[in-house]
């Protein structure tokens, strides 16, 4: 119970300092309202007022009207008060569950990040299915027969696997499947759940295969150790297979990198995938994210921190979790 | 006599290192009864560890084995070669030196006591949870049931032992190889473990090979001794034989390094000076040479052979303690105050000379 | 005789010969070592040299004809507007390389500054320092780097700067928990009860021991911020002026220009594999050779 409001705190803590620091540098780098409004955001309403500037171009941006549409938008987003306040005005509207309203279309945030988050969640599942997939089996493969041929190959590929940045891997993986041979389409498509998860095959690949070759060195060297021990000895000596030792005396001691890397890569991933999803046309958290940064549509972005925020930390409690699940001498310490 | 129930002619344990040829464990013999106990004595790195190893099948498979082992008439190499599957956690099991990481941490008692009765006898999870129950009982663990659901961190070292012990009886062993399993125990609980295995050993008529570098642990126990030196036997004898007079120079002083309860409280125990040798490059003479305060001038160009004593010992020393040539080495040495191989016999404290 | 045993299991402590018996292991850097050095020191010379070097001018087009292919005259082709792809592929290693070693040298200045601090003087200035490393940490990367990159202006100053600033959280997290591990030490005790200040036993007693971590950290590093530069690329948030490896990829992956010429792409694309391989393999090598071991992850 005490280890649960520790980590509530720690959450709402981490969401607090992440979305002020993006509040912060949203509205002071940059200009909310131009978003709003659109070009008649840098209308100078004063001299507008007083006369001193007309219209000469012909496109607008200096009648009295525009300045009224201006005023309108500072009014409804409460751009005129100052920082502090409407950042506490969003907390108290998140508290009760609303996340504002985008700049964009006007939709509320929490439509926008119900409509993303799916997607990105499903690419991430399908990218830790196959890297987990992947890499477990062929670590105890390579554990298993350490140095021996099979082994080195597979460290010296998954050392050279690591060195192809995701992006990279990408593009030639959508230069063959996509352009080439046409075997998958060139964006996501939506129509039911098999179009969708094809659609998701290369961006999965695409994040999954660096993610196994880690997995991969991580579970190796550490079934490696685990097999020097003692207790592996043990077991030989009690005559049990080497299947039998592999899976029910090796494997679960060697698994907490494995896990703590998993978790650390899972929570980067909530937020999606934001470059993959740009390759791939996918419409996910990230590229909503990468969108709304650059249109510093701040409600958008402070909702999907919101999100990654409180991923990381719940994912970092999970792992805590499968740490005490393996190893019994961590559940006596917590 | 009879066929003895573990017979091991002529074991060669090699390891190549980039310096050579590491000869672990070179040209033992020795036979092993139904129901006898044999305790194998040496300093670290003797090869009597290894030699364990070589009998349980543990060695890497960089190692290089020669001789033969025969176990109840079956060749335990051929066995080792073809991955018989019932043989080793059977008919032979092992007793590890460190209970704190001989068992897995992640893994209940109950589960690694049961393990081999399941997978080698084939029981049902309830039959070999009635054994597991059965077996912590006749190890002298209190409260087996509970203890059956515990995790290893949970229990103190005596009893983790007492655990590994249950584990190798699982399958009723008939040889029981403990290699030092009393060394990072207490003391206190030492001699609780030792008599324990005893009991065992009597109570179910098994073999046992009981390895220690203490030749006091052996004393009461074993019925024949081995004392191991640079991989090869240097002495062995049953029991009485070896404690009523000790041949090899190397037996006497492992006994000099331990307390004995009938000794003046201040008599000094005498350390060996200097270190084993170096397996790797051991030149022609007798390994124990550079530290034996017997050394003759024989001793340093040929490596003396085994050979037969009265009461069926044999010895493998040119100038045997108590014998005229080892009473000669020994005077000629305090006359001169140095060795043949140079060892100062300053570094020993005054012996009683043995007539 | 063990032949059918878990070769993983290879080298049990009690019979391994170099254990027991103390066989020194000469330590090596090893021939791969040296070769990925080379590697490293070839791309580093081509791009500080790229202006005198006799190559084609990276932006004029028309050096060979549109989507030549690769051959003798344009080694690496040329793209859709007959720019010679391989003086584009010396002058993207520039940026990219000025934007690697500058961001972690950044990095290293203040996140190992920060977690020596955090973890010489622990107390609240450890949990304040570790808090911020936390909200870093659980802040996406990207996003950041969107952020003041988008706001900030497109430079190489500003690219560069942020991606240190990325750096910075992971690093202090590194040089604290080394800090930590060494201000347990003997030495450091001994100083502090020879009447040594703190600034004197962080400058003379630790940080020569942080550093040698950190050392060998920047090689790995420099990979990284490499491939993170190709990300922000990606995202459009490349220099504006000039091109990085990663801007080239950007240019060369529009279906249309893959279907026409490959190599636009996959020529930087092998540039950048080469040199992030050969920093990984130095670094690790470099790591093993001075035995910095991984630092357990975990907030402390």
């Amino acid at each position: 119970m005490i280890v649960l409001a520790r980590r509530l705190v720690q959450l709402v803590a981490v969401v607090l300092a992440a979305t002020f620091l993006t509040f912060t540098a949203m509205n002071t780098l940059g200009d909310p309202l131009f978003n709003v409004v659109g070009f008649v955001a840098a209308v100078d309403c004063d001299a507008v007022e007083a006369g001193e500037i007309e219209d000469i171009s012909g496109q607008g941006g200096t009648s009295l009207g525009d300045c009224a549409v201006v005023a309108e938008a500072r009014e409804e987003f409460h751009l005129n008060e100052p920082l502090p306040i409407r950042y506490g005005r969003w907390v108290g509207d998140l508290i009760r569950g609303d996340f504002g309203t985008s700049f964009k279309n006007r939709m509320p945030v929490s439509t926008v990040l119900a409509d993303r988050l799916p997607k990105s969640l499903l690419l991430m599942g399908m990218a830790e299915v196959f890297a987990v997939a992947l890499s477990v089996p062929w670590a105890l493969a390579a554990a298993y027969r350490a140095n021996r041929a099979m082994d080195r190959a597979s460290t010296i590929g998954a050392f050279g696997m690591l060195a192809l940045p995701n992006f990279a891997l990408g593009v030639i993986l959508f230069y063959f499947f996509v352009v080439k041979w046409q075997i998958f389409p060139s964006r996501f498509e939506d129509d039911n759940l098999a179009v969708r998860l094809k659609s998701l095959v290369l961006p999965a690949l695409t994040l999954g295969m660096p993610l196994a070759a880690t997995y991969f060195r991580l579970l190796r060297t550490d079934l490696i150790t685990t097999l020097q021990e003692d207790f592996v000895v043990m077991a030989k000596a009690k005559g049990l297979s080497n299947r039998w030792i592999m899976f029910r005396h090796a494997l679960r001691p060697s698994m907490f990198s494995l896990v703590t890397v998993f978790g650390l890569n899972t929570a980067a991933l909530i937020g999606g995938a934001l470059i993959v999803e740009q390759i791939f046309s996918i419409p996910g958290l990230g590229r909503a994210l990468v969108e709304a940064s650059i249109r510093d549509d701040y409600p958008v972005v402070l909702g999907a921190t919101v999100v990654i925020a409180t991923g990381f930390v719940a994912i970092n409690f999970a792992v805590d979790l499968v740490y005490s699940y393996l190893d019994p001498r961590v559940r006596r310490e917590s | 006599m009879t066929v003895p129930l573990l017979s091991v002619a002529d074991l060669r344990v090699g390891f190549a290192t980039q310096r050579g040829l590491l000869r672990a464990v070179d040209g033992v013999s020795f036979d092993l009864a139904e129901g006898q106990t044999l305790g194998i004595v040496g300093e670290s790195g003797s090869g009597k560890s290894v030699t364990a190893k070589t009998l349980m099948n543990l060695l890497p498979s960089y190692a290089q084995v020669e001789g033969s082992v025969t176990f109840d008439a079956r060749d335990v190499m051929a066995m080792a070669a073809q991955g018989e599957r019932h043989f080793w956690g059977v008919e032979m099991t092992m007793v590890f030196q460190d209970p704190m990481t001989s068992l897995n941490p992640v893994k209940k008692v109950g589960e690694q006591v049961a393990e081999s009765l399941r997978v080698h006898l084939k029981r049902s999870r309830k039959e070999a949870r009635e054994e597991s129950v059965d077996l912590l009982q006749q190890v002298g663990i209190p409260e087996p049931k509970k203890r059956l659901g515990q995790y290893p961190h949970e229990l103190s070292g005596g009893l983790r032992q007492r655990v590994v012990i249950a584990m190798s009886l699982a399958c009723s062993p008939r040889l029981l190889i403990a290699d030092e399993p009393t060394t990072a125990l207490d003391v206190t609980v030492q001699k609780h473990i030792l008599d324990l295995l005893d009991e065992l050993r009597e109570e179910r008529g098994m073999a046992m090979i009981l390895i220690t570098h203490d030749l006091g642990v052996v004393k009461g126990r074993a019925d024949q001794i081995m004392v191991m030196y640079a991989g090869r036997t240097m002495e062995q004898a049953d029991t009485a034989t070896l404690f009523s007079e000790m041949r090899h120079p190397y037996t006497e002083a492992l006994l000099e390094t331990i307390p004995r309860i009938d000794m003046a409280s201040h008599t000094r125990l005498v350390p060996i000076p200097g270190n084993p040798p170096d397996a790797v490059d051991l030149g022609p003479g007798c390994p124990f040479a550079q530290r034996c305060r017997y050394c003759s001038a024989a001793c340093l160009p040929d490596q003396p052979d085994l050979k037969q004593y009265d009461h069926g010992r044999v010895c493998a020393c040119h100038t045997p303690v108590g014998t005229e040539a080892g009473v000669a080495a020994h005077v000629a040495n305090r006359e001169s105050g140095v060795t043949p191989a140079g060892l100062d016999m300053g570094t020993f404290t005054p012996v009683e000379e043995k007539a | 005789m063990g032949q059918k045993g878990l070769s993983g299991m290879d080298a049990p402590v009690q019979t391994d010969p170099e254990e027991q018996f103390g066989v020194a292991v000469v330590r090596r850097l090893g021939a791969g070592f040296w070769i990925a050095a080379s590697w490293i020191v070839v791309m580093v010379a081509a791009a500080v040299l790229a202006p005198w070097l006799p190559i084609a001018d990276p932006n004029e087009t028309g050096v060979g004809g549109r989507m030549d292919g690769p051959g003798w005259s344009n080694w690496f082709g040329t793209d859709s507007n007959g720019r010679d792809m391989f003086s584009r592929t010396i002058w993207g290693a520039r940026v990219s390389l000025i934007v690697g070693f500058f961001s972690i040298l950044l990095g290293i200045c203040v996140g190992g500054t920060l977690g020596m601090i955090a973890g010489y003087f622990r107390g609240i200035v450890d949990r304040v320092i570790s808090f911020s490393v936390f909200v870093l940490l659980a802040f996406p990367a990207l996003v950041l780097a969107l952020l003041v990159i988008g706001l900030a202006g497109q430079t190489l100053p500003i690219v560069t700067m942020t991606l240190g600033i990325l750096a910075i959280a992971p690093i202090a997290r590194l040089s604290r928990a080394t800090t930590l591990a060494y201000s347990e030490r003997e030495f450091v005790a001994a100083a502090r009860v020879l009447g040594a200040t703190d600034r004197r036993i962080m400058i003379r007693e630790l940080l020569p021991n942080v550093l040698i971590p950190m050392g060998a950290l920047t090689l790995l590093g420099m990979a990284i911020t490499i491939v993170v530069e190709g990300g922000l690329a990606f995202l459009g948030l490349s220099v504006e002026e000039g091109f990085s490896w990663g801007k080239m990829i950007v240019l060369g992956s529009s279906p249309r220009t893959l279907r026409e010429g490959p190599w636009v792409a996959m020529f930087p694309i092998g540039a950048m594999f080469m040199t992030v391989l050969a920093l990984n393999f130095a670094g690790d090598r470099l790591r093993e050779y001075f035995d910095v071991r991984e630092l357990g992850i975990g907030v402390g």
